[in-house]
């Protein structure tokens, strides 16, 4: 990504509605974005969703192709997350190689989704030494408005619980729907003048500093977090933050599991 | 399968997906899709999903691609991992790069390049799902969201394919009609003057069956600028 | 494509009606162009997509999006990009950056020390100059009114919209001013500059949005005057 300009209005202008308790559009320090989620959207993808966050729009597709087994773990399916950031989605996107930041996002969503356990390898097991699932998210941005760790997440494990693994296609067996036993949720924050916030938008993102991401399963297990960019934080600043995750995790948990 | 094999057309003139001879297949057309852009556009055109959207003008960088005397389009294609049956592997491809070009070709020759000189105009062209005519549904989305842009242009561009199945000829090819027929024949119209921006041709016909595709694609053209036009009405409302 | 509003025979498309690139508007080939349209094969065609206007014999389209492209005496709010020793770079959010010379800035400055005059990322109100062939633009901060901007903060409407905000016997941008009590300073290329009173920044923001939502509303106008007349009568 290019270089973007920071105007130094804008870093002063943020500083002062933090002090105020206030954001830019209006929103609560914690209070989100509209929200939409819809699954099944991609004729060619054996699961899917669409999430749109505000302005920020992405798709993540999951599709599935048949490998042979690592040999020490011959019962057990692979797992890939891949996160892109095309230039339809912004114009401050480039074209070229992935860049830096789709990179670390596609590794951050991916450990969320693993290290839950949401998916059991073994579970992906068709002929155990011969023959075994893999199971491939592509995240994908359409419109970017900030926050597209969080939207890449939500649409990804979406994507998960709408897929079912294609058995007939491979000739390996009938359709099945694709085992997803609980729904990691990541929530990402900012920090905006000075103090963190939740689903910051693009402004935000461009004159904030740090930012952390934190995916919590079933129970309030944490699964996986990341900090990023330039910046320090407090014990008591993530104590604060880890709560308001709890929280939304919850209500996000409920909107996945229902559709 | 080979060549002509499979049976594509009934003897009462019915395609496989149901349709005639010389039918269109279901298009929608919806522009401002992506909110960040200066313009945008998506068409769902039977199973196919493409978006398109626009930046520019803008500086034109690298340096070396600007032009003193008139703006440069910088026409990206590309089809995403989940738009095929198969998965399509992110990176460099020679067909997406091929397509970049000839769109770019088709929509420089209607766009007014002279306006902007030195600068460039992104076009970026994602195809979420495919389903045959890909590079036409990209083109005919490109122009939609130059359109929705505010990008001068001398016309529309619409982009259809007609080709043949079981020497029979048709209007749109879908899926399985690309894949076993034996001909294609992908047109990128202007229909206020019937003039091509745009067009290629594989397969095998005769003087007569490459006039009859040809007929079907400008009939389809007409058509389809209709559906753009009502689209674009329903949206913004008639009157100013 | 509307089929009523005012016709007078000789134009295909009615003024007021809504055209796509390519659309014939009118076969009289004599009358003046404005924005947007172009002779071709004997017709006046569309080239952008937006409102058919004629007025005083000239005919023209509104284009419903457009870029800000800069004209001599434009009041704009630009951010300094670049610099070098003796001229800044300013963003104006238009295709191209446009050039302060040092000879045109609000203080005097040494050749070399223009880094430490105004450094990157300062905002600044400053009048277009002149323009070339390209779009390129010199601005100037010589005039009344013209500075570096050190407080408040930068909203934007499309381009398109600032006639819209700025026309008319009560101009909305003037009934934003008066509804928030704020400083507001619409410039050209769509940035609006906001100071004052948070109540007041939060009315202007809030106006601004609901403009943003319905930007391709032909009835723009009442709908803001509505909106605003609720918001103080609460």
């Amino acid at each position: 990504m290019a270089q973007p300009l920071v105007p130094e209005l804008l870093r002063r202008h943020l500083a002062e509605l933090a002090e105020r308790d206030e954001r830019a559009d209006g929103r609560g320090r914690w209070d989100a974005r509209n929200l939409s989620v819809e699954v099944g959207v991609l004729e060619r993808a054996e699961g899917s969703a669409r999430v749109q966050m505000g302005d920020t729009i992405v798709f993540a597709g999951i599709k599935f192709q048949i490998q042979t087994p690592y040999p020490d773990r011959p019962d057990e399916g692979g797992l890939m997350t891949s996160a892109e950031l095309r230039p339809v989605a912004g114009r401050h996107l480039e074209p070229g190689p992935p860049s830096p930041e789709s990179i670390e996002m596609g590794r951050v969503v991916d450990r969320g989704i693993r290290e839950s356990g949401c998916i059991d390898t073994k579970d992906l097991c068709i002929i155990a030494g011969e023959k075994v699932w893999q199971v491939i998210i592509d995240c994908f941005a359409i419109s970017d408005d900030g926050n597209l760790f969080d939207a890449f997440a939500l649409a990804a494990i979406a994507a998960l619980h709408n897929s079912t693994l294609p058995g007939e296609r491979f000739d390996v067996g009938e359709d099945r729907p694709l085992p997803v036993n609980k729904t990691p949720i990541m929530c990402s924050f900012h920090k905006v003048g000075g103090r963190f916030v939740y689903d910051a938008n693009r402004e935000e993102e461009l004159g904030g500093d740090e930012r952390i991401h934190i995916t919590l399963g079933a129970d309030d297990h944490v699964h996986s977090l990341q900090k990023g960019l330039k910046g320090t934080f407090t014990a008591s600043e993530f104590a604060e933050i880890m709560d308001v995750t709890k929280q939304r995790c919850s209500e996000l948990r409920k909107i996945i599991d229902s559709l | 399968m080979g060549y002509g094999d499979v049976q594509m057309i009934d003897e009462n003139g019915n395609r496989v997906d149901g349709r005639k001879a010389g039918d269109i297949r279901p298009i929608e057309i919806e522009l401002g899709v992506v909110p960040v852009a200066d313009g945008s556009a998506s068409v769902r055109w039977g199973t196919n999903y493409v978006i398109a959207s626009i930046y520019g003008p803008m500086e034109a960088h690298p340096r070396k691609i600007q032009r003193q005397e008139r703006a440069v389009l910088d026409v990206r294609y590309n089809m995403a991992p989940f738009s095929t049956t198969d998965r399509f592997r992110p990176g460099f491809n020679r067909r997406s790069r091929e397509i970049s070009k000839v769109t770019a070709e088709a929509l420089e020759s209607v766009v007014l390049l002279e306006l902007y000189p030195r600068s460039k105009i992104r076009v970026e062209i994602e195809v979420i799902c495919a389903e045959a005519g890909t590079r036409c549904v990209g083109l005919t989305a490109a122009s939609l969201a130059l359109a929705d842009a505010g990008i001068p242009m001398t016309d529309m561009v619409v982009s259809v394919a007609s080709g043949k199945i079981n020497d029979v000829v048709v209007c749109d090819l879908n899926k399985e009609e690309d894949n076993y027929g034996e001909a294609d024949l992908p047109m990128g119209v202007l229909p206020n003057t019937g003039e091509l921006v745009f067009l290629q041709m594989d397969g095998d016909l005769s003087p007569e069956q490459f006039q009859e595709a040809w007929d079907y694609n400008m009939d389809a053209a007409m058509k389809i600028h209709v559906l753009m036009k009502e689209a674009i009405a329903n949206k913004y409302g008639g009157e100013s | 494509m509307s089929s009523s509003g005012a016709s007078d025979g000789r134009t295909s498309a009615a003024s007021g009606s809504l055209v796509i690139p390519g659309d014939k508007i009118s076969t009289e080939i004599d009358g003046k162009l404005g924005h947007g349209v172009m002779k071709l094969n004997g017709s006046i065609i569309a080239t952008k997509l937006g409102y058919v206007v004629e007025k005083g014999g000239e005919l023209s389209v509104t284009p419903l999006h457009t870029a800000y492209f800069p004209r001599p005496g434009d009041l704009v709010l630009g951010y300094i990009e670049g610099m070098r020793a003796n001229i800044w770079f300013i963003d104006l959010g238009a295709p191209f950056n446009a050039i302060l010379p040092m000879s045109l800035a609000p203080m005097k400055v040494e050749f070399g020390a223009t880094r430490d005059a105004m450094n990157v990322g300062t905002a600044i109100l400053c009048r277009v100059q002149e323009i070339d062939e390209s779009h390129s633009s010199v601005v100037t901060m010589k005039g009344m009114g013209l500075r570096k901007v050190n407080s408040g903060f930068v909203d934007s409407v499309a381009p398109h919209l600032v006639s819209v905000l700025s026309s008319g016997n009560e101009p909305i941008i003037n009934k934003i001013k008066d509804s928030s009590n704020c400083r507001v300073i619409l410039c050209a290329n769509g940035r609006i500059w906001v100071d004052g009173e948070p109540e007041g920044i939060r009315i202007v923001r809030d106006t601004l949005a609901f403009i943003r939502e319905n930007a391709d509303s032909d009835k723009i106008s009442s709908k803001v005057a509505n909106y605003l007349n609720k918001g103080n009568g609460e």
